[in-house]
């Protein structure tokens, strides 16, 4: 009995060791190609996405998102914009979910399954092709005006999808992220894990409705194009999208952006003319007026640093007899900041610090289980524990199964402040407009529940599944143990979590507008770390056209931009 | 019992299979009309381009300017297109409807057609090189250009209206000719196609 006892603890051990070792985080090749080109090493950049993302294979969306922004950062706007555009159709076709694929995924992993991107990756896409296109336009003479048509038909297409995406949340978006499916035991299995997770209410208000940044941004373009009808219904979206909750979702400065738009409406209005009443109701609800010369505009869009990396970790799932239910411990891996933010993604999202699952945890278990509430779920089954045994999944869970999710580190703000300085003068600064950080995050949030879900259940089918074999084999009692155990390793093995995202995005944009009569300008961006350290950005920009937009990267652990990442529009 | 295990052993395998066949795909190129249409998606393509150039320029040779300026000026009306600007929410090869359009005018043989601007610039660089390169028998003289009499532009516009898997594309192409002379709008045409597409959430 002893001898029992031992061997099931070291083959327990022998399996947590190897969910750590497979679990070992490593920068993705996405990850490393912004690195370089953080340094200016483009083409070593462009050849690692190359390697590790082929243009054919399941992660072929972000061999075109990766190239199609190392592109846009290193000027070439043409190539860009083919590889924007092949990103663009990828994401179209992902519309039908291939049902093949979804079943294979169910029981490998949703690695397994084609990259469809992100809801707000789409808006980002139309928005960095008319960007190239805006360069373009200014590059060339005479195709001048095919390119500024080209940027429209971006924001055109933008528009179409904000209006869908609208027409479809309503406010909460449904969750059509999973396929139907009429297998009896995930069915089983879904409904025995179903009360696992952290209440809906929790996360209210995560949810990607609608783009304000976006239609602020097509207004500017549609503006600088004198479609001044298309301007102002941008501008009215996108003063109602950060009204109505934009701005305090993504925590921005409400006050000064809805001040800004507003101030961009009223000027369009009154330069398409007819409408004296909208712009005296606008000026008595925001109770200012706006500038009165109309002095050329020259807008500063700065994108800075890079987007968060999302990140695995592991949990252990055991079935506990005595109390009848399903336990999950977090297993803590990698560096101090790594385990601590792990830890705090469990405890936030899954673990039982509700007063409900204390209480839960009390009257199923004892005094102990309400302590260890923070650092376990445990999913009582009750009167499911039957069923749970008859489908075979607590004997399938003996040794344990590993459980992947993402994880993002708590977010960090690196940026003070950034400044923009004219021909040597201070003359604004920028505000946050959008926050890649917080879209990521809070997506990561919301899918946190079924993404769990998931991989609880592909996780036990696997286990039952070999369980069931094993048994089916007729194997004696001794060789059945070790099998047990060698189908837990293989099982664990391959249990990993979706990390692919689009890495090379900015972790936030900030904006201003500065008025100034037309000339050429010296203009200096000015970036304040919470280090301390400053990063200096120069440009000669040219405000020769009522609109005049100038965009650049920053990326904070460079001092000095020395690639063509900066673009006047 | 025995059935099972058979049943057991061999899924795996049909599994197997069943995915490594559906892996499989090959690529097959196959040869077709140009005139033929394949549509693969709601997206403007080469034969609305031929279709709207085509109905278009009869729509705009049927109208009595053509009869009108053969009797006043005694000779073929010269047409040249100034621009065509794509509003739409595609991205339109508006070159290629351009070409279209001059084949179709110059087709009908009912007007004359002048080259663009920038047709134009190249065309007076090789004639100023023929002065330096080429025998006086062969030169072409400057400044006998022909003028064009009409000037036809206009712009393609669509509207999206998109739910679910269905979607609706509705396009827009007007056109004017005016006359270079006096500013008259001597025609305005326009066509209109629209296209439904359907596409299911699953597949295989």
């Amino acid at each position: 009995m002893q001898s029992n006892v031992f061997n099931h603890f070291y083959l327990a051990t022998c399996l947590l060791c190897l969910s750590l070792v497979t679990g070992c985080q490593s920068t993705p090749a996405n990850k490393s190609a912004i690195l370089l080109a953080q340094q200016g090493n483009f083409e070593s950049a462009k050849q690692a996405i190359r390697t590790d993302y082929s243009p054919n294979g399941k992660s072929k969306l972000l061999h075109y998102l990766e190239l199609g922004m190392l592109n846009h950062l290193q000027g070439n706007y043409e190539r860009s914009n083919r590889l924007l555009t092949e990103a663009q159709e990828i994401i179209e076709a992902q519309y039908t979910i291939s049902v093949v694929e979804s079943a294979v995924a169910l029981v490998s992993g949703p690695t397994y399954t084609t990259y469809a991107g992100k809801v707000y990756h789409r808006p980002l896409i139309n928005l960095y092709k008319a960007l190239n296109y805006n360069a373009l336009a200014n590059r060339a003479g005479p195709n001048k005006q095919q390119y500024l048509d080209s940027a429209m038909v971006e924001m055109r297409q933008l528009d179409t999808y904000l209006s869908n995406l609208k027409s479809e949340t309503g406010g909460y978006k449904k969750d059509t992220e999973q396929a139907p499916t009429s297998d009896q035991l995930i069915n089983k299995i879904y409904r025995i894990i179903q009360p696992i997770f952290a209440p809906s209410d929790l996360l209210v208000n995560i949810d990607y409705k609608d783009d304000a940044f976006a239609h602020y941004m097509s207004g500017m373009l549609f503006e600088r194009s004198e479609e001044l009808d298309s301007a102002r219904i941008q501008y009215q979206r996108a003063l109602s999208a950060f009204e109505n909750g934009f701005a305090k979702q993504y925590n921005l400065d409400d006050k000064k952006i809805t001040a800004q738009v507003y101030t961009d409406l009223i000027r369009v209005m009154t330069k398409a003319g007819g409408y004296h009443n909208e712009i005296r109701k606008l000026k008595k609800k925001f109770n200012h007026a706006p500038r009165g010369a109309q002095l050329p505009l020259l807008n500063v869009v700065q994108n800075v640093g890079i987007g968060p990396q999302r990140k695995e970790f592991n949990l252990l799932l055991k079935a506990d007899n005595e109390s009848k239910a399903l336990v999950m411990t977090p297993i803590l891996w990698g560096t101090d900041k790594e385990r601590k933010a792990q830890m705090r993604w469990f405890q936030m999202l899954f673990a039982d610090t509700s007063i409900f699952d204390m209480v839960q945890n009390y009257a199923l278990g004892d005094i102990g289980d309400v302590a260890m509430g923070a650092l376990t779920k445990r999913i009582p089954l009750g009167s499911l524990w039957d069923d749970a045994e008859d489908a075979g999944l607590i004997q399938a869970l003996e040794y344990g199964s590993r459980i992947s999710v993402t994880y993002l580190e708590p977010l960090q703000q690196q940026v003070k402040s950034s400044e923009v300085w004219v021909n040597g003068q201070k003359a604004a600064e920028l505000d946050k407009i959008y926050s890649v950080s917080l879209l990521t995050l809070q997506d990561a949030l919301r899918n946190a529940n079924s993404e769990i879900q998931v991989a609880l259940t592909r996780e036990i089918i696997k286990a039952i599944t070999a369980q069931k074999t094993i048994n089916a084999t007729g194997l004696d009692q001794s060789f059945a143990g070790f099998a047990k155990f060698a189908t837990s390793v293989v099982n664990a093995v391959t249990a990993s979590a979706d990390l692919r995202q689009w890495q090379s995005l900015p972790a936030q944009i900030n904006y201003v507008q500065i008025p100034l009569t037309k000339g050429t300008y010296e203009i200096t961006l000015k970036t304040h770390l919470t280090s301390g350290k400053v990063i200096e950005q120069s440009e000669a920009v040219d405000v020769s056209d009522s609109i005049t937009l100038w965009h650049t990267r920053t990326f904070l652990h460079q001092s000095r931009v020395t690639v063509p990442e900066s673009t006047f529009l | 019992m025995k059935c099972n295990k058979t049943l057991l052993k061999i899924t795996p395998l049909i599994v197997a299979c069943t995915l490594a066949v559906s892996g499989c795909s090959s690529t097959k190129v196959q040869r077709v009309d140009a005139n033929q249409e394949v549509a693969l998606s709601d997206k403007w393509n080469g034969k609305d381009s031929q279709l709207v150039a085509e109905a278009m320029i009869n729509d705009m040779l049927s109208f009595p300017w053509v009869n009108d300026h053969l009797q006043k000026e005694g000779q073929r009306p010269a047409i040249i297109i100034q621009s065509v600007r794509n509003k739409s929410h595609q991205h339109i090869a508006v070159d290629t409807f351009l070409n279209d359009l001059k084949r179709a005018i110059l087709r009908s043989g009912q007007a004359d057609f002048v080259a663009n601007q920038d047709v134009r610039l190249e065309i007076r660089e090789e004639r100023k090189d023929q002065e330096l390169n080429s025998s006086l028998e062969t030169q072409n003289e400057m400044g006998q250009e022909q003028g064009a009499d009409y000037a036809l532009s206009g712009t393609i516009n669509s509207f999206v209206d998109e739910q679910g898997g269905s979607r609706v594309t509705f396009y827009q192409v007007d056109l004017r000719l005016i006359d270079m002379t006096t500013n008259r709008e001597v025609w305005n045409g326009q066509k209109k196609i629209q296209k439904l597409q359907k596409r299911s959430r699953f597949g295989f």
